[in-house]
């Protein structure tokens, strides 16, 4: 039995969670997207006792407001310009606008492979498509007389975050490109320059393995990257010596596994995939192979608080807007060497509702909001 | 050594120590145990405040949040249990604390073991029990002839399988080394092994790579560690005739020092042997120490290669180039085909 602060809501995807997103206006209203190919909208809050911190009864289980129907497992999910529009990214090589009010559904762009990773700024009104053909697409939705923006990558690409002025993408091979997106926004606005927008730098992944995920910090300072072999990365936008010398690693997602030979423990390393940085206090969470979730106080270089194990890996996470609720997708991982695989029954989304100081780092005071 | 050991405390001192039912680390004194239980353990998430105990944590949580309490935080995986009612060293179960002190025993042992086979220093009080550290034992000229015979033989036996079968070994001679750690053989004679020997199955930890636990920090400074590859171990099997001897003449000159009159060595340890002989001198190894310490130390090397071995004992749960979901994209039951629709 989960603490009532964490609630499981019902009606459940019906296969494995790729990605789950908070609107970015209203902290109860909740975006998941399946590889059961469907994206599902939630209201957190049944009830509608938003962010007041006594209502949290035992019987608010959330409620599924409406599922929107693709041709194709769904792999990722954003929101747009409002808590109205979502845009999504399918197996089908498709990024989808939606209108989550009328349900209208349509085609944004077209890759040539699926299509792995969306995020839209709102700050620049751009919509950036990650696909496996190892092109980004950028868009503007807010003017459909622009031509997109086509720019070849590398690598495949795997994860990628938005931050205010920037947009990370990790790749295949350990690639890390980081783009401003104003730069971006120049180049569609004036598409006289026939070179796609160079990448404002270009950074090999301090992790070893291949990225899992991406999270950007809201202040703008820097970005977060998970490897599939139980590592997390904290490093920094800024190019100098200093900040460059402030990133650091740091193993998680582990367990110490007692093995019956003599030759003592195995240590088992699950991925780390999904992080997911809190809107206004520096720390982030990750969630893991391990079914577990922690908190980490990114500036402190601390873990805060590791969640009890959930019932399977956590497949994404996102925190709200408001930064009160922690949603966690938990659906069975995918191992290697799996022929078969399938979240059917398994796949759950949990609602934790933070505590006051839950998610602030230590020495800070539960006030300090405005940090 | 009294420098030492009161950086390194006693069993008894490690194991009457306060420590924590849940973490199992362990404290100065019970007051700090307890505020530790209270903070890590005992410590209501919703609203900071701290029990004392996990059962009233867990009313505290029914009555003030109406939530129920079903583990205890930060806890070990098997120790998250309500059902144990713990308050700093109250409440542990026999089974649990009999666990612990094996734990503690061990790793006192291993970790004494590694400290004494890293500063070459012989433990201290088992001197009298483990063979002559500084003490010099007279060996009767007899013996010594019989001994340079025995050398001799094996000597001959060496050179006609072409140098390849062991060699100092038999000598005892590590190369190298001060009289002091030749003069304590006894490192590497486990004479630590746990008392009762109630711990058998407890491999022996060797020092690469092996970090002390937290509780421990000064005591075993990590830069003592490194020492431990040039320690008195055995050379490798196989490895041609040491030439000269140096570790031998090393010793002789210092022999030499005790025997005035005694005439320079020419750098072979026959000479050395037969002059010390001459001199009723017994070389500050014990003729029968080299025996021992041969296999003690040839346990030791594999040892050390199985914790190579054990660091590196990873499991991934997910290891390709491709990630997870292009995998389940190859699925049939996820794979998209464009041109089915188009």
């Amino acid at each position: 039995m989960a603490p009532a602060t964490q609630y499981e809501l019902s009606q459940p995807p019906n296969d494995a969670v790729s990605s789950l997103v908070f609107a970015p206006d209203s902290p109860s209203r909740l975006l998941v997207s399946s590889w059961d190919k469907n994206v599902y909208l939630y209201d957190t809050t049944s009830s509608g006792g938003g962010g007041d911190e006594n209502s949290t009864g035992e019987d608010q289980h959330g409620t599924l407001v409406r599922t929107f129907e693709h041709r194709a497992p769904v792999m990722d999910v954003c929101f747009g310009a409002s808590d109205d529009e979502a845009f999504t990214a399918g197996m089908d090589w498709q990024v989808l606008r939606i209108d989550l009010n009328s349900g209208e559904q349509s085609v944004v762009s077209k890759h040539s492979a699926p299509v792995r990773r969306v995020v839209y700024s709102r700050q620049h009104s751009l919509l950036i498509s990650a696909s496996w053909d190892s092109t980004l697409h950028v868009h503007n939705p807010t003017n459909a007389s622009l031509a997109p923006l086509t720019i070849p990558l590398p690598g495949k690409p795997h994860a990628l975050a938005a931050s205010p002025s920037k947009v990370i993408v990790a790749m295949t091979s350990r690639l890390v490109h980081i783009y401003d997106l104003a730069t971006l926004s120049a180049a569609l606005t004036s598409p006289s320059a026939s070179d796609p927008p160079q990448p404002w730098q270009q950074r090999e992944s301090s992790l070893k393995f291949l990225t899992r995920a991406v999270a950007a910090m809201p202040s703008d300072a820097g970005y977060a990257t998970s490897s599939i072999e139980g590592r997390v990365a904290v490093e920094w936008f800024d190019a100098s010596a200093e900040s460059q010398a402030r990133k650091y690693a740091f193993k998680c997602h582990r367990q110490a596994q007692q093995t019956a030979s003599e030759d003592g423990a195995t240590d088992v390393v699950y991925p780390v995939n999904a992080l997911a940085f809190h809107p206004a206090y520096g720390t982030f969470a990750s969630g893991g192979g391990d079914a577990t979730v922690a908190l980490w106080d990114a500036a402190a270089k601390r873990r805060m608080k590791v969640y009890q194990k959930f019932p399977d890996s956590v497949a994404a996470l996102a925190f709200s807007a408001d930064g009160k609720c922690l949603a966690i997708a938990v659906c069975p991982g995918f191992e290697t060497g799996m022929e078969d695989y399938s979240g059917e029954g398994r796949t759950k989304i949990l609602i934790r509702e933070l505590g006051e100081s839950e998610a602030l780092p230590k020495g800070t005071a539960p006030k300090g909001k405005g940090k | 050594m009294g420098k030492k050991k009161r950086g390194h405390p006693d069993i008894e001192e490690i194991l009457s120590r306060a420590w924590c039912y849940y973490c199992e680390r362990d404290f100065e004194d019970l007051k700090l145990l307890i505020s530790h239980q209270k903070a890590k353990h005992f410590k209501c998430d919703r609203c900071g405040r701290r029990l004392n105990t996990a059962g009233g944590l867990s009313v505290h949580m029914n009555q003030v949040h109406k939530e129920s309490l079903t583990t205890v935080e930060n806890a070990l995986p098997n120790r998250q249990g309500l059902e144990v009612e713990i308050f700093g060293m109250e409440g542990i179960p026999e089974d649990v604390v009999q666990q612990h002190n094996q734990r503690i025993i061990q790793t006192f042992y291993q970790q004494q073991a590694e400290r004494f086979a890293a500063t070459g220093n012989p433990p201290p009080g088992e001197r009298g029990k483990e063979g002559p550290a500084k003490k010099i034992k007279v060996e009767s000229a007899d013996e010594l002839k019989k001994r340079l015979a025995e050398h001799r033989a094996r000597t001959a036996a060496q050179k006609a399988a072409g140098g390849s079968a062991t060699h100092t070994p038999t000598q005892g001679l590590p190369d190298g080394h001060s009289p002091a750690q030749n003069g304590s053989p006894g490192a590497f004679n486990s004479p630590f092994a746990p008392p009762g020997g109630q711990f058998p199955g407890y491999p022996q930890q060797p020092v690469p790579g092996y970090t002390p636990p937290p509780q421990y920090p000064q005591a075993y400074p990590p830069s003592s560690l490194p020492a431990r590859p040039g320690s008195n171990l055995a050379a490798p099997p196989g490895l041609p005739a040491r030439p000269g001897q140096h570790g031998w003449q090393g010793n002789a000159s210092t022999i030499d020092e005790l025997v005035s009159g005694a005439p320079q060595p020419e750098g072979d340890e026959i000479d050395a042997l037969i002059r010390m002989a001459e001199n009723r001198i017994k070389p500050p190894k014990k003729p029968d120490t080299p025996a021992t310490a041969q296999p003690a130390a040839e346990e030791a090397a594999p040892d050390k290669k199985s914790k190579k071995e054990k660091d590196k004992n990873v499991k991934m749960i997910y290891e390709d180039e491709l990630s997870p979901e292009e995998r389940m994209a190859m699925m049939p039951r996820y794979a998209f085909a464009p041109q089915a629709v188009a």
